[in-house]
């Protein structure tokens, strides 16, 4: 689960980071009450949750309380990458020149089995730009996930990061960045930049903060947080059913099976059949009749399918079961576009017989991948031309 | 011959009475599997198809030969349970469980890595972690610990397979059958990010099995573990290897299922993954039947 800039600050505001103070407003009059209340110039920064909300205009310093109000109703509801700008946050502004900006951040890393602490002095820039044009910038180093990072190691790193400034007041905010990582189940956690000022005094102006959705069953008191309308339509419910979904741009062919892996590569063979997977759809295991229904009724509903690709692999998965999955959608009008499926697992022969039954030109079996995929990619291509 | 487990593999069951443990321990015991016991807190004492429970792991070893044990334990307990049949000196322990948090795998393979160091120090078997999120493994025609379906692996075959993904290692399993190959041993590794065991670990194991001639490698995006795999390859390995590299037309950035497929940055690019195993020589397959025929070139060389 993503967080807004807000609430990663609050998260490592509990653990006892120096962050940048700041309060959400949701419309243009709430900026300017809390500008005037700050009595000082502010930055408001639209809380989406994408990256690059400053190169797309949303992040705006306001050296008035009417340019903070002038900020706010362009910022709040313009779109940020697809997203709509809702809430903002309007925190102090600081003098950037008085001081330096540096970027620590903790990453989930299976090369290392762990977190990945990073650090630069190259801060307030995306750290992928770091990465890509001058890696030898980024000081990487392992943090235990039982002791979680020590001051030692985080003055270690500060130093071969060459940064200036309080280096215990700056390992101490490292460690702490650390601690709520591990004890929040963080899988990102960024602190960017960290603002260093003229006192040597480590500031945290700008966060992310991703949590493990794995672990989100204890972390409760931060469900209130999660945000449907950040997420497609579809894709919330998706998580109804259980099914792990991804909304795909430019597609036109639906894409389903049992597995995240056959999933992926089902995805491949759409495109190598010269269409686009309009998603991404595993149901799991134990493919049943209502399971593959729910999941034919989700992606009809998608107007950039045309055709539906089924892949299911399984040597217990009943054929039968997942026919009558389909020709229960057909029988009940939701299925309008062709289904094109691979279905090997048992009582394929049983599937075969209902689907003679039912004998409809939407629903065709075939018998691998490949041949259901191209037919698919076929049906969706022509759907499109026919418009 | 085959790795890590065979006919006389030992086998317990943590979670044997749960729905999906009672269902694979059936289908493990249907395929030939010894299962010795399981293990259910609280139900210790009980016997489940005729197998006795054990409340506890450390119970279960001091009352039989055990060399492995598969874990149906829901995400919250499951790092536990690893770490319960590690201390208990069980030297392989698979993890099925899907949806486990990150960081307590980060510690549990932590710990583990230090009981196997400790337990080689002093002349021992060491401890060995397969999975979160995996499918187990299996020697075909001996033992299966694990989920998959047991038609595919009936015959033995001289092929070794390891992979990332659950339902394309069944795909990989049936083609390499159909194409009378078959395989000798097949390893999940798991498609979660922290696993215990990558693919640089297992490949060392099928140099060494002289009953495998050949290993196929099935990836995905995401994460270093192939990039290392085709490291390993070039400097150690003289048998040949095949890969396949799933999601390749997957976006950036989008977590497809599996929480270990998600490209950041330049990390984990199908482009990256290529070029390392290239520079192994070790031929990648477009699609999943081409794997068939490049194991079929690579063993006529």
């Amino acid at each position: 689960m993503k967080l807004h800039e807000y609430q990663g600050k609050e998260i490592l505001r509990q653990f006892g980071v120096n962050v940048q103070d700041g309060k959400v407003a949701y419309t243009p009059d709430e900026v300017r009450t809390i500008a005037r209340e700050y009595g000082q110039p502010v930055v408001v920064k639209a809380q989406v949750h994408v990256g690059g909300r400053g190169k797309a205009g949303g992040v705006k310093f306001s050296p008035t309380i009417d340019k903070a109000h002038e900020n706010a109703e362009k910022i709040l509801g313009m779109d940020i990458k697809g997203l709509t700008v809702n809430k903002v946050l309007v925190t102090k502004a600081v003098d950037i020149d008085a001081g330096v900006e540096y970027y620590v951040g903790m990453i989930v890393d299976r090369n290392v089995q762990s977190f990945t602490l990073m650090a630069s002095a190259e801060g307030g820039v995306e750290i992928e730009e770091v990465a890509a044009a001058t890696p030898e910038k980024i000081i990487r180093h392992r943090v235990d996930p039982v002791t979680g990072l020590r001051p030692y190691e985080a003055r270690e790193v500060a130093i071969k990061a060459g940064f200036k400034g309080n280096l215990n007041k700056i390992a101490d905010m490292m460690v702490k960045m650390s601690k709520a990582a591990l004890e929040r189940d963080a899988v990102l956690v960024e602190i960017n930049p960290l603002f260093i000022e003229a006192d040597g005094t480590p500031l945290a102006l700008d966060t992310k903060f991703e949590i493990d959705d794995n672990a989100m069953y204890r972390h409760k008191d931060l469900l209130s947080w999660r945000e449907t309308e950040a997420e497609h339509p579809l894709e919330i419910e998706a998580a109804k059913y259980g099914f792990a979904y991804v909304k795909l741009d430019d597609g036109n062919v639906g894409v389903l099976g049992n597995g995240a892996g056959i999933v992926m590569t089902s995805l491949d063979v759409v495109n190598r059949a010269g269409a686009k997977p309009a998603n991404f759809l595993d149901i799991g295991g134990g493919a049943k009749a209502e399971i593959v229904y729910n999941a034919v009724k989700l992606v009809s509903k998608d107007s950039d399918v045309k055709a539906i690709f089924i892949n299911i692999f399984g040597g217990i998965t009943r054929a039968d079961e997942v026919a009558k999955g389909v020709i229960q959608a057909l029988n009940e009008g939701i299925l309008t576009k062709p289904v094109r499926m691979r279905i090997a697992g048992t009582a394929e022969t049983e599937a075969k017989a209902l689907l003679a039954e039912v004998n409809s030109p939407l629903i065709q079996m075939y018998p691998d991948m490949f041949q259901a995929a191209e037919a698919a990619a076929q049906d969706a291509n022509n759907a499109g031309e026919n418009k | 011959m085959s790795i890590l487990v065979n006919k006389d593999t030992h086998v317990i069951v943590v979670g044997m009475t749960g729905r999906e443990g009672a269902n694979h321990t059936k289908a493990m015991r249907e395929f030939g599997t010894q299962v010795v016991a399981g293990v259910t807190p609280g139900k210790g004492g009980q016997t489940h198809e005729g197998l006795p429970i054990y409340n506890s792991v450390a119970e279960a070893v001091s009352n039989h030969q055990v060399d492995a044990s598969i874990i149906f334990v829901p995400p919250a307990g499951a790092a536990d349970a690893v770490l319960e049949s590690a201390h208990a000196g069980v030297p392989l322990v698979i993890l099925i469980t899907e949806g486990v948090p990150t960081v307590d795998m980060m510690k549990a393979v932590q710990e583990v890595k230090a009981l196997d160091h400790a337990s080689r120090e002093e002349g021992g078997k060491g401890v060995r972690l397969i999975g979160g999120n995996c499918p187990g493994l299996i020697s075909s025609g001996e033992c299966k610990i694990g989920i998959m379906p047991n038609s595919i692996y009936a015959e033995k075959g001289r092929i070794g397979l390891i992979s990332r993904s659950g339902t394309l290692t069944y795909e990989a399993g049936k083609l390499l059958q159909n194409a009378g190959l078959g395989t000798s041993t097949t390893v999940g590794i798991g498609g979660d990010p922290v696993i215990g065991t990558t693919f640089a670990d297992v490949l060392p194991l099928f140099e060494a099995d002289p009953d495998t001639d050949a290993i196929v490698v099935i990836g995905e995006i995401g994460g270093a573990d192939e990039e290392a795999a085709a490291e390993y390859i070039k400097n150690n390995m003289k048998k040949p290897v095949v890969a396949f590299i799933s999601g390749r037309s997957a976006p950036a950035g989008k977590r497809m299922g599996h929480a270990g497929a998600i490209i950041m940055g330049n990390v984990g690019t199908p482009e990256s993954k290529l070029a390392a195993f290239k520079d192994a020589n070790v031929p990648v397959a477009d699609t999943m039947p081409e794997i068939i025929e490049l194991v079929k070139q690579v063993l006529n060389k």
